[in-house]
């Protein structure tokens, strides 16, 4: 009977959860199509700013509104007589059906282009929400490459997709380990169970094993829900594998860390593939001297670029906290939808559309060139780089172009 | 008066009851020591297995520390409190703010946390629950969501969604044949294991514990024999919300601290406190043991994939073969 009740009362309380966030939503396509008229190009920015993924949500807003600030003060859209852009801002909460919601809305309120939104779920379903409305909407974070298998024509992105950081780290880890001397024959992979974690693992996997090592054991686990890692490092000293690669967001990061600080398994490196913590100052205060030699390959800032360093000292200044890669992609994302007004001379999303696929922008993130966007809608130029934590700072080590100083191939324990 | 009341029905049982609940017991520690022997044929590794084991345990011992207050509340008050997970977050919230503060020991900011929870709990059941607004069963689970939702968006307001760190003052490594156990760790299974004993003891022992029991099985009773009951349900909500405070400080070094994180221990408590039987204190305790261990050895099974799977596969099997829980005798 009571359990009954407490069932009934569960199901309940999911139910109106979901109606709850539902209902939020304004809906209809009242807008009036502002962005057409003579006021501000509106540029719709979708991020969680509310919820577990909040901080980078608001990080990329920021960077977001940074660049907006930036077209403004050097005359706006010139090709529009100096029209000045506009973000126009939506929560997604961190959730594909309130993404989708909100991206409609900023649609309908004459959003030319969006830009978003961090999470692979999320940016599957705005990718047809813009779609459907043909609205160009540049992705700044989104790792799935799924996303661009469906032939979308109004999907872009400017990062690295998930298939090539793990290739580059696969690329890197064989090359880097040989040069130390060590070659790495047995990797074991931890990763995180969702389309992010798992579709790093299945790329670096395949990428690994065309390069002669040996992919095992295999272990993902529920980010949101594990508290301990201890049994999975275990697992993997158990192994005897040489390198731990680890796909995982923050939290989980921290706590795998924590986990082979304690276990200490024979390794000679930890391998970060677009890992969420592992080139975050965050982690390197958060995790101390255990964090010491990890390995991240992943996108980033440019930290060679003089005016990624002029816009980090800006953010730091204004918002008290450094400035995180996810912000700078918002910032170029930003950039390329402005350039794309700018090219097209007109604020009809079709013809903006146009324009981005034939602009060329200066990023100021690690790439090989200009932000270029293939038929795909990838970004041609788009490139990982190796990061370690050296002395408690996160530093580009490889490839050598990049490096700002040599990797360290070995483990702190 | 109160006393003999209550104690006399299940006196009369308590044989047979006592044997049923063995029995259960013995049938549950078959079912793990095969889960465990399954698990080590699959893995093929002893110390892997062991590790687990040991992990699932300890970890087991943190979800039996938060359900213990959501048992209590459900079992005494009916009222399903979607706030637990909030309140947990609050007190973590002061535990951490306590540290940063004072440098405090993080277990010793337990001074301050389950009193305030304990007043928090008070308030909210004064102010929100007990009245004519709380009187129905749907009121009460608005009442609590909308109480979490608040209390969520303060703490993000207040707090931003930055994790928060604390670490345990000389945090220790310890080998247990063989398994690593992070000191930190043991501590909170140890804390788990003591405060489940005091319930207990306050429970069975005690006189207000005689009444807590009292108005649990028969409320009207209750009341006929000059017990005040709304007295007793206040003070039974604000143990329970005392309990998520004295769960804050032993798990704060454990965990990132984040305004969302009781979400991530409600659906889990809930589960502990069904499979434990509801209001069943030690029940909570032994569910969050098993729900430990099946996540760890559901890790061992499906080479990772998501241990929740065997939590609710364990969650329809006990709600389908024994509804009212592993241990379903009411306090």
């Amino acid at each position: 009977m009571i359990v009954r009740r407490l069932i009934a009362v569960l199901g309940a309380g999911s139910l109106l959860a979901v109606a709850g966030c539902g209902g939020s939503a304004p809906s209809g396509a009242a807008g009036d199509a502002a962005g057409s008229g003579d006021g501000p190009v509106r540029i719709g920015a979708l991020h969680p700013v509310s919820g577990s993924m909040a901080v980078d949500g608001l990080q990329m807003r920021r960077g977001a509104q940074l660049a907006v600030e930036q077209i403004n003060e050097s005359g706006g859209i010139a090709s529009l007589g100096g029209r000045e852009v506009r973000l126009a801002t939506a929560d997604t909460q961190g959730k594909p059906e309130i993404g989708q919601s909100e991206a409609q809305r900023l649609i309908s309120g004459g959003a030319v282009g969006l830009i978003g939104t961090y999470q692979s779920s999320v940016s599957s379903n705005v990718a047809v929400v813009a779609e459907r409305n043909e609205v160009p909407f540049v992705m700044d974070v989104t790792a799935s490459d799924e996303i661009f298998q469906h032939g979308y024509r109004y999907s872009f992105r400017v990062q690295p997709g998930s298939a090539k950081i793990s290739e580059s780290a696969a690329e890197y880890l064989e090359q880097v380990s040989q040069q130390a001397g060590k070659p790495a024959e047995r990797v074991a992979v931890l990763h995180e169970q969702t389309d992010f974690g798992t579709g790093a693992a299945d790329a670096f996997e395949e990428a690994a094993g065309k390069l002669g090592m040996e992919v095992g054991p295999r272990i993902s686990y529920d980010a949101t829900t594990a508290a301990d890692f201890t049994s999975q490092i275990t697992q993997v000293k158990a192994s005897g594998a040489d390198v731990l690669v680890v796909a995982g967001y923050y939290g989980d990061s921290l706590l795998i860390a924590k986990a082979v600080d304690a276990v200490e398994p024979d390794l000679d490196a930890v391998w970060g593939v677009s890992n969420g913590a592992y080139d975050q100052p965050k982690f390197v205060s958060d995790a101390g001297e255990l964090g010491d030699r990890y390995f991240s390959t992943n996108y980033h800032f440019d930290a060679q670029n003089p005016e990624t360093r002029r816009l980090r000292a800006e953010y730091r200044q204004r918002f008290g906290a450094p400035m995180r890669t996810g912000a700078v992609l918002s910032y170029d994302a930003v950039q390329a939808i402005a350039a794309g007004v700018e090219e097209a001379g007109s604020t009809d999303p079709a013809a903006v559309r146009d324009g981005i696929a034939r602009a060329r922008i200066d990023p100021l993130t690690v790439g090989n060139g200009p932000v270029r966007f293939g038929r795909d809608g990838e970004n041609v130029n788009s490139a990982a780089v190796l990061m370690q934590i050296q002395n408690g700072r996160v530093k580009q080590v490889y490839p050598p172009e990049k490096a700002e100083s040599d990797p360290d191939y070995s483990v702190a324990w | 008066m109160t006393a003999t009341i209550d104690t006399d029905a299940p006196e009369t049982r308590a044989p047979s009851a006592t044997l049923a609940v063995l029995k259960r017991a013995g049938v549950v520690g078959a079912l793990v020591a095969a889960a465990i022997a399954v698990a080590l044929i699959q893995s093929g590794s002893g110390i892997v297995v062991w590790q687990s084991v040991v992990t699932g345990l300890l970890t087991g011992g943190l979800y039996g520390l938060i359900a213990m207050g959501l048992t209590l509340i459900f079992g005494v008050l009916d009222i399903v409190n979607f706030a637990h997970g909030a309140l947990l977050a609050v007190a973590m919230f002061l535990s951490f703010g306590v540290v940063q503060a004072t440098g405090l020991h993080p277990y010793l900011t337990m001074l301050v946390t389950v009193p305030a929870l304990f007043l928090v709990g008070v308030l909210v059941h004064r102010g929100l629950l007990s009245g004519s607004g709380g009187a129905t069963l749907e009121n009460q689970l608005l009442i609590t969501l909308g109480l979490s939702l608040l209390l969520e968006n303060g703490l993000l307001l207040f707090f931003g969604a930055e994790p928060k760190n604390v670490g345990l003052p000389g945090e220790t490594h310890l080998d247990v044949f063989g398994a690593v156990v992070a000191g930190s760790r043991l501590y909170a299974f140890a804390g788990a294991v003591a405060l489940g004993l005091v319930l207990y003891w306050m429970l069975q022992h005690t006189r207000l514990g005689t009444a807590i029991r009292a108005v649990a099985s028969n409320g009207p009773g209750a009341e006929l024999v000059g017990i005040n009951v709304r007295r007793i349900h206040t003070l039974t909500f604000a143990i329970g919300a005392a309990c998520a405070g004295a769960a804050a400080a032993l798990a704060v070094p454990l965990l990132s601290v984040t305004p969302t994180l009781g979400e991530q221990f409600n659906i889990t408590a809930f589960v502990v406190v069904v499979l434990g039987g509801m209001g069943n204190v030690v029940g909570a305790l032994v569910g969050g043991l098993l729900i430990g261990l099946v996540e760890q050895l559901t890790t061992i099974y499906l080479d990772g994939q998501s241990s929740l799977l065997g939590v609710f596969v364990v969650f329809v099997l006990v709600l389908f073969l024994r509804p009212q829980g592993l241990f379903g005798r009411r306090t």
